[in-house]
C-alpha cells in the first residue's frame, strides 16, 4: 500500500509542486528520507561482519594452502595456490564417496520423513479427537528435544551392550544372538538404519503437524463431491487433497531437503563426537576436516562445493517463493 | 479437478443437496466407526513408537547402576534413585555451562529481534532503491548452511579477536537470526494497515507514540514468535559455538554436553549422560510447552507467508 504511495508522490514532485498536499510517506514514518536506510544499517553492518566478509573469506581461503592452525597465526607464511586446493579436493576419491553418500543419504531421509509424515497426517484425520491430541502431545516433546540430544538417546537405545533395542528384538524374536547385537559394526547399518531412524523420528513432528493442519484445509464438500463423482479414495486424494496441500509440500519438501541434506549433530553425537568415515556425510566430512585436523582451505573448497549443491536444488524453490512474495504486494 | 472445484460451490446453496450430504455424512461416520477403531489402535501404537526414546531416556536417568548395566535392560526401575542427577550437578562445568548458555542465549534473541524488526520495518513499510535485492538476498542467505560458512567465520572472529569469549559467539549467532527474524516479521508488519497510525497520529498522537502505541502491540505476536524460535536455534547451536569457544574455558551447555559424553569416564555412563541430556534440553522443552503454537507458526510463517 505504502509503496504505490510513494511512487505518486515522487512523480508529483518531479513535475513540481503538487496541487494537493499529499503526506510523503505515510503513517509513523512520514517524512526523512533516509529513514529506510537507517533502520536498515544495523542489519547490513552485522550481516556484513558475520556473513558477507566470511564468505568473501570462505572463496578466498578457498584459493590458498591454509591447511594448518600455524598459518593462522603466521598469515605471511600462507600463500596463493590457485586452483591446486580444488584439484586436490576434487581429485580425493573419499570425498566422491561422501558425496555419494550424501546423496543417498538425503534421498532416503526426504522421502521417508514426507512419506511417513504424509501417512501419519492422513492417520490422524481419521482418529477420534483424544487420539489425536495425544498423539499430538507425544509429537510436541519429541520436537522439543535438541538434535545433539536426539542423537545421545539413539546411541544408548542401540548400544550393543544392555540396550533396549537388541532387548526388544530378542524378546520378539527369542534369538539370543540379538543381545549383543552392534548396530554401530556396519556404518551401512549404522547410518542409512540407525542414523536415518534419529534423523527422521526428529524430523516427523514438524511434517506431521504441519500435513495435518494442510489437510484440514481441503474442504470436506469438495472431498464429498469427488465421492459422489465416482472416485475412489487414492483419486480424491490425487486430484482433491493433492492440489490443496501443495504450497506446503513443496515446502516441507524444501525444508527437509535442506537441513537433512546438511545433517550433522544427530549423526556427530550418534557417534559420540568421533563419527568414523563411513558415516560421514558432507556436513560431518567438512567439519572433521575443517576442526578436527585445521584443513582451513581443504574445508573451504568443500564449503563451497556444498553450498553450489545446495543452491542448485534449491533455485526452483527460491524462484517459487519469490513469487508468492511479489504476489502479496 | 478444475471441474470439481467449480462445480462444488454451485450445488452448495440448494438446501436438498445439503441435506443429502449431511445424511450421508452420518452414514459414513456410523459406516466407519468400528474403522475408526482400528485407526487409533494404529495412531497409539504410533504415538507409543514416538514417545518412546522420550520415555527412555527419562527412565534411565533414575536407574541405579546395577539396573543400567544389566544385561537384560529393566523396562521400569527396581529402585529409583537421584545418583544421576548428583553426578550431573556435582560435575564443576555443568552450572557455569548453563549460565553462559543463558547469557548467550539472551543476547543473541535480544540483538537479533532488535535488528531484525528494524530492517523488517524498512522493507515492509518504505520503498527504497534495492529493497527487492535486500529481500531476495535475505531468503538466499536463509538456505547457506551455517556449517559451511563455520570455517572462514572462525578465521574471521580469530583475526578480530573474538575467539574464546561469548561475545563473538553472540554476533556470530546472528548469521540466523538476523535474517530469519527479518523475513519472518515482515510478512506481520505488511499486514498492519497503515492507515492505522495515521488515525491515532490524527487523533493526537506523537509519532513516537503511534509507534509505539499502534505498531509495537500489533507486531508483539510477530515479535514472540520470532524470539521463542530464535532463542531454541541458539539454545540448541553446538557447531559454532564448539568451534569459537575451541580456546577458552567458556563452554555453553551443548559444548559441555558433547564433552562430557566423550570423556573416557562418562563414555559408558548413560545414566548420567541421559539425565546431562535432559537437563540441557529443560529449558527448550518448558517453552515448547508454553508457546507450542507460536513455534509451528513460526517455523512456516516466513515459509509460507513470503
Amino acid at each position: 500500500m505504502s509503496v504505490t504511495t510513494n511512487e505518486t508522490v515522487t512523480r508529483s514532485e518531479s513535475q513540481g509542486p503538487a496541487p494537493v498536499k499529499k503526506p510523503q510517506r505515510r503513517g509513523v514514518f512520514a517524512g526523512g528520507q533516509y529513514i529506510p536506510y537507517t533502520l536498515l544499517l544495523p542489519a547490513v553492518v552485522v550481516l556484513a561482519g558475520v556473513l558477507v566478509y566470511p564468505i568473501y573469506k570462505l572463496i578466498d581461503l578457498s584459493f590458498q594452502n591454509v591447511n594448518k592452525f600455524a598459518y593462522l597465526a603466521h598469515p605471511e607464511r600462507a600463500s596463493y595456490i590457485g586452483f591446486d586446493g580444488y584439484s586436490k579436493v576434487l581429485g580425493d576419491g573419499a570425498f566422491w564417496d561422501v558425496i555419494l553418500r550424501s546423496v543417498y543419504f538425503t534421498a532416503e531421509l526426504v522421502i521417508l520423513s514426507m512419506v511417513l509424515g504424509m501417512l501419519l497426517a492422513l492417520l490422524l484425520n481419521r482418529v477420534s479427537a483424544w487420539v489425536r491430541i495425544t498423539f499430538f502431545t507425544v509429537m510436541m516433546f519429541v520436537w522439543a528435544i535438541p538434535a545433539l540430544v536426539n542423537g545421545q538417546v539413539f546411541r544408548w537405545m542401540f548400544s550393543s551392550n544392555s540396550g533396549v533395542v537388541d532387548y526388544i528384538a530378542y524378546l520378539l524374536t527369542g534369538d539370543e544372538t540379538w543381545k549383543h547385537y552392534d548396530w554401530f559394526a556396519d556404518s551401512t547399518v549404522g547410518l542409512y538404519v540407525v542414523g536415518a531412524a534419529v534423523v527422521i523420528w526428529g524430523a516427523l513432528p514438524f511434517l506431521v503437524l504441519g500435513l495435518y493442519a494442510a489437510l484440514t484445509q481441503v474442504p470436506k464438500e469438495l472431498m464429498e463431491a469427488a465421492k459422489l463423482d465416482g472416485a475412489n479414495n487414492l483419486q480424491a486424494f490425487r486430484h482433491v487433497t493433492l492440489p490443496v496441500i501443495r504450497p506446503f509440500l513443496m515446502i516441507s519438501t524444501a525444508l527437509s531437503f535442506i537441513w537433512d541434506f546438511q545433517v550433522f549433530a544427530q549423526i556427530y553425537s550418534l557417534r559420540n563426537a568421533s563419527p568414523e568415515s563411513g558415516y560421514q556425510t558432507i556436513g560431518t566430512y567438512l567439519y572433521m576436516h575443517g576442526v578436527g585436523s585445521s584443513q582451513y582451505s581443504n574445508a573451504s573448497v568443500i564449503s563451497i562445493v556444498m553450498i553450489l549443491m545446495m543452491l542448485a536444488v534449491l533455485v526452483y524453490y527460491i524462484r517459487q517463493m519469490l513469487k508468492i512474495g511479489a504476489n502479496e504486494r | 479437478m478444475s471441474d470439481v472445484l467449480s462445480t462444488a460451490p454451485q450445488t452448495q446453496p440448494v438446501p436438498a443437496p445439503v441435506k443429502k450430504a449431511k445424511k450421508s455424512k452420518e452414514t459414513e461416520v456410523g459406516r466407519s466407526s468400528a474403522m475408526t477403531w482400528v485407526w487409533n489402535a494404529v495412531a497409539l501404537f504410533a504415538a507409543l513408537i514416538m514417545a518412546f526414546p522420550i520415555y527412555w531416556m527419562i527412565i534411565t536417568t533414575f536407574k541405579t547402576n546395577k539396573d543400567l548395566i544389566a544385561q537384560d535392560p529393566t523396562f521400569w526401575p527396581s529402585t529409583f534413585s537421584l545418583d544421576s542427577y548428583r553426578t550431573i550437578f556435582d560435575d564443576a562445568d555443568f552450572l557455569p555451562a548453563l549460565r553462559s548458555t543463558l547469557f548467550l542465549t539472551v543476547g543473541a534473541v535480544v540483538l537479533g529481534v532488535a535488528v531484525g524488526f528494524l530492517a523488517a520495518v524498512a522493507v515492509a513499510r518504505f520503498n527504497f532503491r534495492g529493497r527487492s535485492f535486500f529481500i531476495v538476498t535475505m531468503l538466499v542467505v536463509q538456505m547457506v548452511p551455517l556449517i559451511a560458512i563455520l570455517i572462514p567465520l572462525f578465521v574471521v572472529m580469530n583475526n578480530a579477536n573474538m575467539t574464546g569469549n561469548l561475545f563473538g559467539v553472540i554476533l556470530a549467532y546472528l548469521v540466523f537470526t538476523v535474517p530469519y527474524v527479518i523475513w519472518t516479521l515482515r510478512s506481520f508488519i505488511v499486514n498492519i494497515p497503515p492507515e492505522l497510525d495515521e488515525a491515532a497520529m490524527v487523533d493526537g498522537c506523537t509519532q513516537w507514540g503511534a509507534f509505539f502505541r499502534v505498531i509495537l502491540p500489533l507486531t508483539l505476536p510477530g515479535l514472540v514468535t520470532t524470539a521463542v524460535y530464535s532463542w531454541i536455534q541458539a539454545w540448541n547451536e553446538f557447531i559454532v559455538a564448539s568451534v569459537l569457544l575451541n580456546s577458552g574455558h567458556t563452554k555453553t551447555s551443548m559444548v559441555w554436553l558433547t564433552a562430557y559424553s566423550s570423556s573416557p569416564t562418562r563414555a559408558a555412563d548413560y545414566g548420567s549422560q541421559m539425565a546431562g541430556g535432559l537437563l540441557v534440553s529443560l529449558p527448550v522443552i518448558i517453552l515448547f510447552v508454553f508457546f507450542q503454537k507460536k513455534v509451528s507458526a513460526g517455523l512456516t510463517a516466513g515459509a509460507v507467508k513470503g
